[in-house]
């Protein structure tokens, strides 16, 4: 399998220009700063809201970005162009995700120097955001596929935002509502186990748990996401 | 990959079915576009042209017979290299609404690694020369179509797949389309054209097969077909304003002879039908 380079950027330069004048989509990619915003003027910020603001980010902007990306695509039907160019699946894909992930990256990195968080000493939670990162744009990726239009993707991000954008600060109310402690296995609390563990300077032996979860949801999701692809590139 | 130098038939489908649900949109299909040619597949709407267009463009698979395209199986296309010798525009075919003229063709220079140089020439091709700096969606709905018809050009390709491509155009424009669609196939792009413009398809295809209810109903070249409908009558019509009708036998010569004499003669004419004509004497359906 053949993977250029040059049709990968003309991908990337063309998502990152298309992107820029789309305000809808943009501005919506910056709400996790917002709300960094808000939590920076809090005072003392606890571990949890900060993981909060990041899963935000990835579940906001990786996965609505990249449905919103893929979902326009299929929309204004350009897909079918790029399907019948010689560009191959990977290259359309890469490119897309290399977008969602550049601006996901930015996004998260400006919240956390606004809440004043620093990623000094923390490894172990930066692999975790880089597998979940991998998790949250084929959820993205799958969600574009399955959806119709931009408006449609905004109504079926709903409850992505508040299973993986919002677990961190739905798990609080787990006592109240039992049901809840499925958000346990989320990749947001999973990533708040990481930061706890690597904080305490706990070793490999007892992180390898939340890896293997979020690692799991990444696996299941890539199965997801090309299995769909596969199905929808023919009509 | 396969070689495929010195392959005749650029396409070759024989009993070539499709079925949706209950529905069969295809029955026993069958025919050859030979390297060079510009083949017309007419019919009115939903008789199956544009699933024909994208099974033999690797977007559907059918549910029978075989279909080859650079004499490989369509499955086999989908690859960059194959990719690189074939262009298509479809009805639905779409644009960046939010980039440039410029934008949307740079993004396929680079796909199809072509100079940036083939996007003015494409444009000078659909006479939008001009108009680059313009954003797409402020574009008339022929404007569309023309981009589209440029971006598919950019690569040169060797077989074109056109599904309409002048139904947005006004009349100037579509002239200017054709002669540019008879230049290209004159350097030797092969085209495969649907369409329910009969004037169209007589202007630009040197075969054309009728397709009704996914039946190809009668394929030959437009000259033949137009000889073998033809009514063997000779119209005449006078100055007084009368017009007669005699057979186009030798019978008639003397008749005509002594009108002539006479200078009784307005014009005269031979019945010849047009494509429309005779679709409609072979599948009793108007092409809408």
């Amino acid at each position: 399998m053949t993977f250029s380079v040059k049709r990968f950027m003309a991908i990337f330069q063309k998502d990152l220009k298309d992107l820029y004048r789309n305000m809808y989509v943009s501005s919506t990619a910056l709400m996790p700063i917002v709300f960094a915003v808000i939590y920076s003027r809090v005072g003392e910020v606890p571990l949890a809201m900060y993981l909060f603001v990041i899963t935000l980010s990835l579940a906001l902007v990786g996965t609505f970005l990249q449905c919103a990306i893929i979902a326009e695509e299929k929309e204004k039907n350009t897909l079918r162009g790029l399907m019948l160019s010689p560009a191959t699946l990977t290259e359309i894909l890469a490119g897309k995700s290399a977008v969602t992930i550049v601006i996901t990256v930015i996004v998260t990195a400006v919240s956390m120097l606004i809440m004043g968080f620093s990623f000094a000493g923390s490894g172990w939670l930066i692999a975790g955001i880089v597998l979940s990162l991998i998790f949250f744009i084929a959820l993205g990726t799958w969600m574009g596929l399955i959806t119709r239009s931009v408006m449609e993707a905004s109504v079926y991000i709903l409850p992505v935002m508040f299973i993986f954008g919002m677990a961190n600060m739905f798990i609080g109310l787990v006592d109240q509502f039992s049901f809840l402690q499925v958000l346990e296995y989320t990749p947001g609390i999973q990533l708040e186990e990481i930061a706890k563990l690597g904080d305490a300077g706990a070793g490999f032996d007892e992180l390898w748990k939340p890896f293997a979860i979020i690692g799991a949801w990444v696996a299941a999701m890539l199965v997801l996401a090309s299995v769909t692809f596969k199905k929808r590139m023919m009509d | 990959m396969q070689e495929v130098f010195g392959v005749e038939n650029m396409i070759e489908v024989k009993s070539l079915e499709k079925i949706f649900g209950d529905k069969q949109a295809l029955h026993d299909v069958s025919f050859q576009v030979k390297k060079g040619e510009t083949f017309g597949f007419l019919g009115p709407s939903g008789s199956g042209k544009t699933t024909t267009i994208k099974i033999l463009t690797g977007q559907m698979r059918q549910s029978a017979g075989t279909a080859n395209v650079f004499g490989v199986p369509v499955s086999k296309l989908n690859t960059p290299e194959y990719r690189k010798r074939f262009g298509v525009v479809t009805d639905n075919s779409g644009l960046y609404a939010r980039l440039t003229i410029y934008d949307n063709l740079k993004l396929y220079t680079d796909l199809y690694d072509v100079s940036l140089q083939r996007i003015d020439e494409a444009l000078e091709a659909v006479n939008l020369g001009s108009e680059k700096k313009t954003q797409v969606s402020k574009l008339s709905k022929g404007m569309t179509q023309r981009v589209l018809l440029a971006r598919t050009l950019l690569h040169n390709p060797e077989l074109l797949f056109l599904d309409e491509p002048t139904s947005a155009l006004d009349p100037a424009n579509s002239k200017h389309i054709h002669n540019g669609l008879k230049e290209l196939n004159r350097q030797g792009t092969t085209i495969f054209l649907t369409t329910h413009d009969m004037e169209e398809a007589d202007h630009l295809c040197s075969q054309v097969a009728f397709l009704n209810k996914g039946v190809v109903q009668l394929l030959d070249e437009p000259k033949q077909l137009k000889k073998q409908y033809r009514e063997e009558i000779i119209g005449i019509e006078l100055k007084d304003g009368r017009e007669l009708e005699l057979p186009l036998k030798a019978s008639s010569a003397e008749e005509i002879q002594q009108y002539i004499s006479r200078e009784m003669v307005e014009r005269i004419y031979t019945k010849e039908p047009t494509l429309g004509d005779i679709f409609v004497e072979v599948t009793g359906r108007e092409l809408v």
